[in-house]
């Protein structure tokens, strides 16, 4: 699995950004205090308990974060290719510019799964995606959100937003991101974490070489599990 | 016969309640049994969920001790520190989870183990799909929350088989005490485990995954529709409260009847509608027949019951018998008494008034029917004085005539065609076609020559009712005979002076005063010439109205009074 440290840039999967006297956006988010883990949806028979010998691990809410670039249309969006490793997708939350090919491909060796869209049924292929498989489909409009998930794997979820920009990025752990081939110009800096669009917004313009911005992240939602 | 009909009322009665509580008490005991079958089976089900939830507990403590091993931990850092797991490295940690497992014996070894490294990654797998690797587990919460640091339990269904699962983190010791990865430990739910979790209830247990059913601790083949439909139901958080909130459901397996209660199961397998179900055989409608059947020799042995019995039948027998002897034998006994006494002759009638109830109606149906004959007898007797003549009335008594044979041809008119039977007088005679029973073998008649004495009085039939004329003598050769009874008591007669003084006259007269002081009678107004008058009086009619040669005299006792009999004689042998 590619470490989530590490930069997710869609930009390369965009042949339209590889353009002349484009920058790069870098950047770390300003996150409040990690939220504690809440209870998982489920439970056993017992409550969870705490190990003794070292603090719980916070919530990691980087992997369900991306920032995007709004201020300009993506012309050739290409594809994006949004892995399924196992019980969970290897990104829980991708963001697609309009237009491009989403491909859900299934790099287990031992398990089937079939994936549909809460909000949209048909948006993916029906049927089965074995293992070593693959399916593809194109979301229509821009703005929306699916919720990907297997109804025989209540766990696996997967959040898959379509944005109408060629300039997209994952945040890693320490909530740094980073955009190439940006086209110069103005833009609006938003972040999208969990389901929802977060209430930031920073004005980001890019020339030739890097561009660093820091937007701060406010209190984040912590979705209610169950005790 | 009053209390003898109401203690049979009363026998009857208890009889008859008896039966009904026999027959109704089993209903309310069989609803009572269930309601306890019942409540047994909630309490049961709770203690399954008790016992789930101790077993969790100790396979949660068996995942934290695999956890905690040396070369687990130390596997597990190595595998997270790589960017992919190779099939050397998937051995290599394989190896020492199965080292491990070989560690733990009897039913807390688990069926499978997952060792998954800080990324989720699964490494490696001992026991099931051994030779998987490298797929990320990561995101089942049971994962999640044990590589966030949690310990706890869920339950997972992986190819039909149901599995208690539970997980520990892998933590490195030394500082800065950094999570390395996790372990899950996998208990397939099996017929075994269910058989422990109900050893000691008395029910039976089966695990279902929606529509399947997955093990059980006894094979039951049962109608899982409405047990599903309670589960879809089911929307309260607690699942520990289903087994007293679920309804209780009939079920069949076969011949057998069940009820049976449902309660979700966490962790995964509720998104898959998993339940279990408890069962509990649903007894039997007890009833009448069955509560026989039910009996056992302990409950007949008791002496009590035995004693009770006993003396309950044997005190109601013996009421029963008192009331039948003081309303039934001794009235009949005191009523055939008195009829012994009426047939002697030592009364007229039967005494009415000692006698209660239906014996006493017994009692003055006879005495009227006494009455009645006593009335017809006086009607017979003013006919045959029209026929004979006024009988001689006086002091004399009771005088019968006794016609022992008839003349062929009567003066003025023709003979009878055939003999009439002898005339009989019965008690309570049903019907005329009855035939009378044998005669009393009957004295001689008194003959003129020679006298033969006071003639013996014919033999009462004892007991019974039977008044018989005198039989016809031996000596008539026509073979019919006519009784007529004449009672003297009138002094109309023919004076004295006219009456010879025959002999044969004097030894009736005398055998009959004889006889009258023999029966206590009074002899004072007798006289020889009152009574030789009315012999020859009734002579001289017999032999003028019969054709007769002579007429033989006969003194007898009727009814406990001296009589006469005159009986004519067509041919002197």
């Amino acid at each position: 699995m590619p470490k989530r440290l590490a930069v997710v840039v869609f930009g390369s999967l965009i042949a339209a950004a590889n353009v002349a006297g484009a920058g790069t956006v870098i950047g770390k988010l300003e996150l409040p205090s990690a939220p504690e883990r809440p209870p998982s949806g489920t439970r056993g028979f017992l409550d969870r308990v705490e190990n003794p010998l070292a603090p719980a691990r916070r919530l990691a809410v980087t992997a369900e974060m991306i920032v995007v670039l709004e201020g300009a249309k993506p012309s050739a969006p290409g594809q994006v290719t949004w892995e399924l490793v196992g019980d969970s997708f290897a990104r829980r939350v991708v963001g697609v510019p309009l237009g491009a090919e989403v491909v859900i491909k299934n790099v287990t060796r031992n398990t089937a799964r079939t994936l549909v869209a809460a909000e949209d049924p048909k948006l993916i292929p029906a049927g089965p995606i074995n293992p070593t498989g693959s399916k593809s489909f194109r979301p229509a409009a821009a703005g929306q959100v699916f919720t990907v998930g297997d109804k025989d794997a209540p766990h696996l979820k997967g959040v898959l937003v379509v944005v109408d920009s060629p300039y997209v990025a994952n945040v890693d752990d320490n909530g740094k991101f980073e955009i190439d081939n940006v086209a110069e110009g103005s833009y609006k800096l938003r972040v999208f974490y969990k389901n929802a669009w977060l209430d930031v917004t920073t004005d980001v313009t890019v020339g030739k070489g890097k561009t660093e911005v820091n937007p701060k992240v406010p209190a984040l939602p912590v979705a209610p599990g169950k005790k | 016969m009053f209390l003898s009909k109401i203690w049979l009322f009363l026998v009857a009665l208890a009889a008859a309640v008896a039966l009904t509580v026999a027959l109704v008490l089993p209903q309310p005991a069989s609803r009572a049994l269930a309601k306890e079958e019942q409540q047994r089976l909630v309490v049961a089900c709770t203690v399954v969920d008790v016992l789930l939830g101790v077993d969790a507990r100790n396979r949660v403590e068996l995942a934290g001790a695999f956890a905690r091993r040396d070369e687990i931990v130390s596997a597990l850092e190595q595998a997270s520190g790589l960017a992919s797991i190779d099939e050397a490295r998937m051995k290599a940690v394989r190896d020492v989870g199965e080292s491990v497992m070989k560690t733990i014996e009897g039913d807390r070894k688990p069926t499978f183990a997952m060792l998954i490294d800080r990324k989720g990654r699964v490494v490696a797998r001992v026991g099931i799909d051994s030779k998987d690797f490298g797929d990320v587990v990561a995101g089942r919460p049971l994962v999640d929350d044990a590589l966030a640091g949690y310990l706890r339990d869920d339950v997972w269904a992986h190819n039909g088989t149901m599995y208690f699962v539970s997980a520990a983190p892998v933590i490195k010791r030394d500082p800065p005490v950094p999570y390395v990865g996790a372990i899950v430990l996998g208990h397939a739910v099996t017929s075994d485990l269910s058989k422990r979790l109900v050893g000691s209830l008395a029910v039976d247990l089966g695990f279902y995954l929606g529509k399947d059913a997955v093990v059980g601790s006894r094979t039951l083949t049962v109608d899982q529709a409405p047990m599903l439909g309670v589960i879809s139901k089911a929307t309260g958080e607690d699942l520990r409260a289903d087994c007293s909130a679920s309804p209780l459901l009939p079920v069949t397996n076969g011949k057998e009847n069940y009820t049976a209660v449902v309660a979700r199961l966490p962790g995964e397998v509720q998104a898959k509608q998993g339940y279990y179900a408890v069962f509990i055989k649903r007894p039997e409608a007890i009833g009448f027949a069955g509560m026989l059947g039910k009996i056992t020799k302990g409950d007949i042995s008791a002496p009590s019951l035995w004693i009770l019995a006993g003396g309950g039948f044997v005190l109601m027998l013996g009421l029963g018998i008192v009331f039948m002897f003081l309303e039934s034998d001794r009235p009949l006994k005191r009523l055939t008494a008195d009829a012994v006494r009426l047939a002697k002759g030592e009364t007229e009638k039967l005494a009415e008034d000692a006698h209660a109830g239906k014996y006493g109606s017994i009692a003055r149906s006879v005495n009227i029917h006494i009455d009645k004959v006593g009335r017809d007898a006086k009607n017979a007797k003013k006919d045959l004085d029209q026929l004979l003549g006024p009988a001689p009335e006086g002091s004399l008594g009771t005088i019968d005539l006794l016609a022992t044979a008839l003349p062929a041809v009567r003066p003025g008119g023709a003979a009878p065609a055939a003999a009439p039977p002898p005339s009989d007088f019965r008690f309570n005679d049903g019907g005329g076609a009855r035939s009378a029973p044998p005669r009393p073998p009957t004295p001689p008649p008194v003959r003129a020559t020679p006298p033969s004495g006071v003639a013996t009085p014919p033999p009462r039939p004892t007991g019974s009712l039977v008044a018989t004329t005198p039989p016809p003598s031996p000596s008539s050769s026509l073979g019919d005979a006519l009784v007529d009874d004449i009672l003297g008591g009138g002094n109309s007669g023919p004076t004295s002076s006219n009456v010879p003084e025959d002999p044969y006259f004097k030894e009736i007269y005398e055998q009959f005063v004889s006889t009258k002081k023999d029966c206590g009678e009074p002899t004072s107004g007798l006289t020889f010439a009152k009574f030789a008058e009315k012999l020859v009086r009734n002579r001289e009619d017999l032999i003028a109205k019969t054709g007769c040669k002579e007429v033989k005299f006969t003194v007898y006792v009727k009814d406990g009074k001296a009589a006469l009999k005159a009986t004519p004689v067509k041919d002197e042998a």
